[in-house]
């Protein structure tokens, strides 16, 4: 009986095991859809999320239930809002409600359309500045079977968000240009060829053309807008915004970019999504350690130029383990040691043969104070790595001292040289006194 | 110490260095050897003294504790030492009738030995 209740247990232990999700913060994900579109229609990458042990919940904009955040929790680890063309959404979700959930660390995976919705306006909020409502991209190269408005979009291979070696994938909906903002992370970037415009035939090329010229908004054109970007606020939490709902459709991952050769928006999407949802590039600093050199036991306070050991240890999520493993892969970490300003920010490498381990010695600098080990770093894509310590550096105590100098030796010869002659001095005193009695005769 | 000089200031008018040389004579021959030896000594602290001043001046006053207590081992010791000569001095001998040569080695020996403890404490 109890070997069976073992059994049992380790059955079930496997069980949660296999069913657990790839990501590394929950498995609960919201799918808002558009009653007009079919569940079926992105059948290939809701099962693709299914599989990999994530539980769908579908809702449709105009129910009510179930909310994302109920009494100031977020009820989800990650919201897909497949909404593109609604424009009136529930209470519970709004641009702030949307906000509040990256600030609570639900990651948010958004498509936009042509249209004009609260989601294009919220979209600004992220440093997307998008085009004027209903200018869907166009692309007339390369020729090709399709409407003007279904490009193929060349992924770039330097994204390491995305699988390498990816082949075109299909694009359809709006662009948006990037602001300057740091946090954002560009992941496919329009077609150079391709521009935004409302007038479809060709007919009306004069029109952008004219329309262009004129200056003001200017012609949307060009590889410089972006058609999917990330968005990695201070939290970590990641929120993706898509161009267009179409790239997850069914159509779009069975239909061919040449002959023979299968689009990549099946694997692309699993990329996003993947990305958005915390399972890949993601880092986190399992601990930081800091002692003198020669000691092992970290310090209360140092003294100003002391020589001081920082170790940090850095983790990688592994989505196909769902485990966190060292990760030594990172090349430029930089270390500060702050009070105020850096007065020390050295490269913090790999330490060989440790994985995981970041370790620098450097001397402290010769100025006392409270400062801070800050190890800051923030990458596109990754996720971003702070850690802050504070140690106190005082001056050394009165008998920390170097007590004899260098510089000092003629005084220390000075002295010395004077007592020994007292003493030799003392010596011919004494001893001449006998002789001294006679001869101090003689004189007087 | 009256003697010499007022014989060496006579003879001197004929030429400075003459002047000197008879000093230096008229000092060699009217001192005595335990007086010349306190000379010596004073000699030595004043150079040591010097030496060290100049050190200060010229090169570093870093450690200035080590200053003071180096250059004031020489001072003091100086002092202490011109004292000795004065009170065993047979010329002086009208003045110091209550101190005999031994109570002023004693007492220059204690003062020293006080004064290299001071010296000592200050140096490091």
């Amino acid at each position: 009986m109890r070997s069976f209740w073992s059994l049992l247990a380790s059955v079930v232990g496997l069980a949660t095991l296999l069913v657990q999700a790839k990501s590394s913060s929950g498995d609960s994900v919201l799918v808002l859809l558009d009653p007009s579109l079919k569940r079926d229609d992105f059948s290939i990458f809701f099962s693709g999320l299914e599989e990999k042990g994530y539980d769908l919940t579908f809702r449709s904009p105009k129910d009510e239930e179930p909310v994302v955040i109920k009494d100031d929790y977020p009820q989800f680890s990650h919201v897909i809002i497949f909404a593109p063309e609604t424009k009136s959404f529930p209470k519970d979700i709004t641009p702030q409600s949307l906000v509040d959930l990256l600030s609570k660390d639900t990651n948010l995976l958004l498509a936009l359309s042509p249209k004009q919705t609260p989601l294009t306006s919220l979209a600004s909020e992220f440093s997307l500045i998008t085009p004027p409502p209903g200018t869907p991209l166009v692309s007339h190269f390369p020729e090709r079977d399709t409407p003007a408005t279904v490009i193929p979009v060349n992924v770039s291979h330097t994204s390491p968000i995305l699988t390498p070696g990816l082949p075109p994938v299909w694009f359809s909906g709006v662009p948006f240009a990037l602001g300057t903002n740091p946090l954002l992370v560009p992941i496919l970037n329009a077609p150079p060829e391709s521009f935004a415009t409302d007038s479809l035939g060709d007919s009306d090329a004069d029109v952008v053309i004219e329309a262009s010229e004129k200056g003001g908004e200017g012609l949307w054109a060009g590889s410089q807008l972006g058609l999917v970007a990330g968005f990695q606020p201070a939290g970590g939490a990641r929120a993706t915004w898509v161009g267009g709902v179409e790239l997850f459709s069914d159509e779009f991952a069975t239909k061919e970019v040449s002959s023979g050769v299968k689009s990549g928006n099946e694997q692309f999407a699993a990329d996003i999504a993947s990305w958005t949802f915390q399972e890949s590039l993601v880092l986190r600093v399992d601990s930081i350690d800091h002692h003198r050199l020669n000691e092992t036991a970290p310090r209360e306070h140092y003294t100003t130029n002391d020589q001081i050991v920082f170790t940090t240890h850095i983790s990688r999520y592994n989505p196909k383990t769902s485990a966190w493993e060292p990760y030594s892969g990172i090349q430029d970490l930089q270390l500060e040691f702050t009070m105020l300003d850096p007065h020390i920010r050295t490269a913090l490498p790999p330490v060989p043969g440790k994985p995981g381990a970041y370790s620098v010695t450097f001397r402290a600098p010769d100025r006392h104070g409270v400062f801070k080990f800050v190890v800051d770093h923030k990458r596109r894509g990754w996720t971003h790595l702070h850690s802050s310590t504070v140690i106190p550096l005082v001056p050394p105590r009165h008998d920390e001292y170097p007590r004899f100098l260098s510089a000092a030796w003629p005084y220390y010869t000075g002295a010395i040289s004077t007592s020994i002659g007292f003493i030799i001095f003392s010596a011919l005193w004494l001893g001449g006194s006998e002789s001294k009695k006679g001869k101090g005769s003689k004189v007087e | 110490m009256a003697g010499p000089k007022t014989t060496a200031s006579s003879v001197s008018s004929s030429s400075s260095a003459n002047a000197l040389q008879t000093l230096w004579k008229a000092y060699n021959d009217t001192t005595s050897p335990r007086l010349k030896l306190v000379d010596t000594f004073l000699v030595f602290l004043m150079l040591s003294g010097v030496v060290q001043f100049v050190y200060c001046i010229l090169v570093t006053n870093f450690p200035f504790n080590a200053f003071l207590a180096g250059f004031g081992s020489c001072v003091g010791q100086f002092v202490l030492t011109a004292s000795l000569r004065t009170q065993v001095n047979p010329t002086n001998r009208s003045e110091f009738k209550d101190v005999s040569p031994e109570r002023a080695f004693a007492e220059f020996a204690l003062g020293s030995i006080v004064l290299h403890f001071f010296v000592y404490n200050f140096l490091g």
